[in-house]
């Protein structure tokens, strides 16, 4: 079946949902409207108003009450609607979800995940177009996700409803009405992906390009032209970005001797900033060159579309950084 | 008398128990045996014996880093309590996470941030908890008059309002947030009390200085709120004896104004010479109570001061579940 990354979103959801009384979902919009983008349209028929749950717009008290939830035996799935509300929550997030099993001791458990609309779409402007990962990778205790296809989201969602860890997870939203031909027995099996496990989505032997969120498929297309050309990247979705699966991104580069590192975020103090650092400091023989960054040029993103288009890495600048550089 | 003896016994072993306590940690704080820093609660702890005496088995207790002894109370062992705020191994946290975050969550404490006020929501996801297996339980959420400006406040109880959820939001009003006086920062002569209709919430106040005041005040929004009417609002006056953490000097107010307080307002006193009065306890038994306790609290420390601390080797250990 051809099953669209925001369907896999919803799939997952229900059924952790019937799977697990202790699941329940809360943020702005979510019961009777579905979600601004329809996502859990449906649920709050199914499963009642006590497990679906609209709130004030209220970001803090989202966060604040789902780390208390979590931690006294439920699970809950919270949505902060946009990634850039991440950042009214910021120490809920990052003080709180993220240290306090470490600071309290390992009684506490928090397993709640946050899911969070990514990324620009259309001239959204600059504060409704932001992904925000990097600024959390500076929390230890926090698992960061953010899937690239609707297989890995529905898969990655279910892991992440039960792990025990708390859960940052990052949905680009130009990803959402993008379709995945699925087998339909494997779609619908319970399958799970595993928190911490990159995927090599193509194979190739001159540059690991390791790509994020929605650049996963644009650095595909673009390693699809340079084919073309006689270049074969070999592109890495590391899908979770914290814990970083580091063993298949340096198997990668011990074949490759190349990296680059594709993300829509702004280009300073970046994914990339940090995975090059670690790269070079980690595997510094293995590499012949220095280490790409495609990234968000470092501006508010702006609403007029070209200049969007511009500000975000497009297939054409993955291609032409690439080719620079080989 | 209203209160039966053995209430009354109980009550005042809880408020002693505290004082020494507190007293203790400054003690050891000034002999150089705390690692960091200590915010002394001593003068201050009939807010919190006085509402944690209306608990129940299931009820949950987001704490505040003054008096931070409640732990005791609740359940938690002094070799656990000491060896936490000594950062040994034997600390809940193994002595990571310091003075401020002693508890376990078996008894129903759910930590506290650091941050103050971002906690006020996890106490109101408990409730959400407790609402959701509809038991007869609460969440004491308790808070300073400073923390009571703070958004994150104002957020969680709006939601606890809005979903109706079991929640008694406590405010002990010291009247000083470090140096600033509450009068200069506070709109309202009750800090959180006077807040609390904005959310529909009723509210009380009550005499921090008084345990039985506060635990009658505290005994009727309890009830309020874990018969199902949702949240509720207690504030309670007392004064900050000592400096905001200990080393402060308290330059900034009027040292009459503390000793005036210090002398009158002394929960711990006062409610001795109620009970010496009414014939409760005697004043052997009062003294036997210090003696004992603070054996137990020298032994506790003992242990705690000959336990191992955590290694650098351990340093990741249990970041993740």
């Amino acid at each position: 079946m051809k099953v669209t990354y925001a369907k896999a979103i919803g799939d997952a959801l229900k059924e952790e949902m019937r799977r697990d009384e202790k699941v329940l979902i809360y943020g702005e919009d979510v019961a009777q409207f579905g979600n601004i983008f329809g996502i859990t349209r449906g649920m709050l028929e199914e499963f009642g108003p006590k497990r679906v749950r609209n709130t004030p717009i209220a970001e803090t008290a989202i966060v604040a009450t789902a780390a208390g939830a979590a931690m006294t035996g439920l699970r809950p799935c919270v949505e902060l609607m946009y990634a850039d509300f991440t950042m009214v929550a910021f120490t809920e997030i990052f003080h709180v979800v993220s240290k306090w099993r470490y600071m309290h001791g390992p009684e506490y458990k928090l397993p709640l995940v946050i899911r969070c609309a990514e990324g620009c779409a259309n001239g959204a402007g600059a504060e409704h177009s932001n992904v925000t990962e990097s600024l959390f990778m500076h929390a230890p205790g926090l698992t960061i996700i953010t899937p690239s296809c609707a297989y890995d989201a529905k898969g990655l969602l279910k892991s992440a409803i039960r792990s025990d860890n708390p859960v940052l997870f990052c949905e680009p939203k130009q990803l959402y009405q993008v379709k995945q031909e699925i087998d339909d027995a494997l779609y619908e099996s319970d399958y799970t992906i595993p928190i911490g496990k990159a995927d090599v989505k193509r194979s190739g032997r001159d540059m690991t390009v390791v790509a994020i969120g929605l650049m996963v498929p644009r650095a595909l297309e673009a390693a699809e032209i340079l084919s073309r050309e006689g270049i074969e990247l070999e592109v890495i979705d590391p899908r979770t970005l914290a814990p970083l699966d580091t063993e298949t991104i340096y198997a990668s580069l011990a074949k490759t001797h190349r990296a680059a590192i594709v993300e829509e975020g702004n280009k300073t103090s970046g994914v990339g900033a940090e995975l090059a650092a670690r790269f070079q400091e980690e595997q510094y023989d293995e590499l012949d060159g220095p280490i790409l960054r495609v990234a968000a040029l470092d501006v508010p993103m702006p609403y007029n579309i070209p200049m969007e288009k511009t500000a975000v890495p497009s297939v054409e600048r993955i291609c032409a950084a690439v080719r620079a550089a080989l | 008398m209203q209160y039966e003896a053995r209430f009354l016994r109980q009550i005042h072993k809880d408020l002693l128990e505290t004082r020494l306590l507190e007293e203790k940690l400054c003690d050891l704080y000034a002999q150089g045996r705390v690692p960091g820093h200590v915010h002394s609660g001593v003068g201050q702890e009939a807010t919190y014996v006085g509402v944690l005496s209306t608990r129940q088995p299931g009820d949950y207790f987001k704490l505040t880093h003054r008096p931070i002894s409640m732990p005791w109370m609740l359940g938690t062992d002094l070799d656990m309590f000491f060896g936490e705020l000594l950062a040994k191994k034997t600390g809940n946290s193994g002595g990571r996470g310091g003075s401020l975050h002693i508890g376990e969550l078996r008894t129903g404490v759910l930590g506290m941030s650091g941050t103050l006020g971002c906690d006020t929501g996890v106490a109101v996801g408990a409730a959400l908890t407790i609402d959701y297996e509809q038991r007869p339980n609460v969440s004491y959420m308790f808070m300073g008059d400073g923390t009571s400006s703070r958004g994150p406040v104002y957020e969680a109880m709006n939601l606890a309002a809005a979903w109706k959820l079991p929640v008694l939001f406590i405010c002990e009003n010291n009247g000083f947030a470090i140096s600033t006086p509450a009068s200069s920062t506070i709109p309202v002569p009750n800090a959180l009390a006077d807040r609390a209709a904005g959310y529909g919430m009723p509210s009380e106040v009550a005499d921090g200085t008084d345990v039985l005041d506060v635990y009658r005040a505290a005994k009727k929004m309890s009830d309020y709120v874990r018969a199902g009417n949702g949240p509720a609002v207690l504030e309670c006056k007392d004064y900050r004896w000592r400096g905001h953490f200990e080393g402060d000097q308290c330059a900034y107010r009027d040292a009459e104004v503390t000793k005036e307080w210090v002398e009158n307002h002394d929960c711990v006193k006062n409610l001795e010479a109620m009970l010496l009065k009414e014939g409760v306890v005697t004043e052997a038994e009062l003294a036997a109570m210090r003696a004992g306790f603070d054996e137990q609290m020298e032994t506790a420390i003992a242990h705690a001061e000959a336990a191992p601390a955590m290694t650098a080797e351990e340093i990741f250990d249990g970041l993740y579940a």
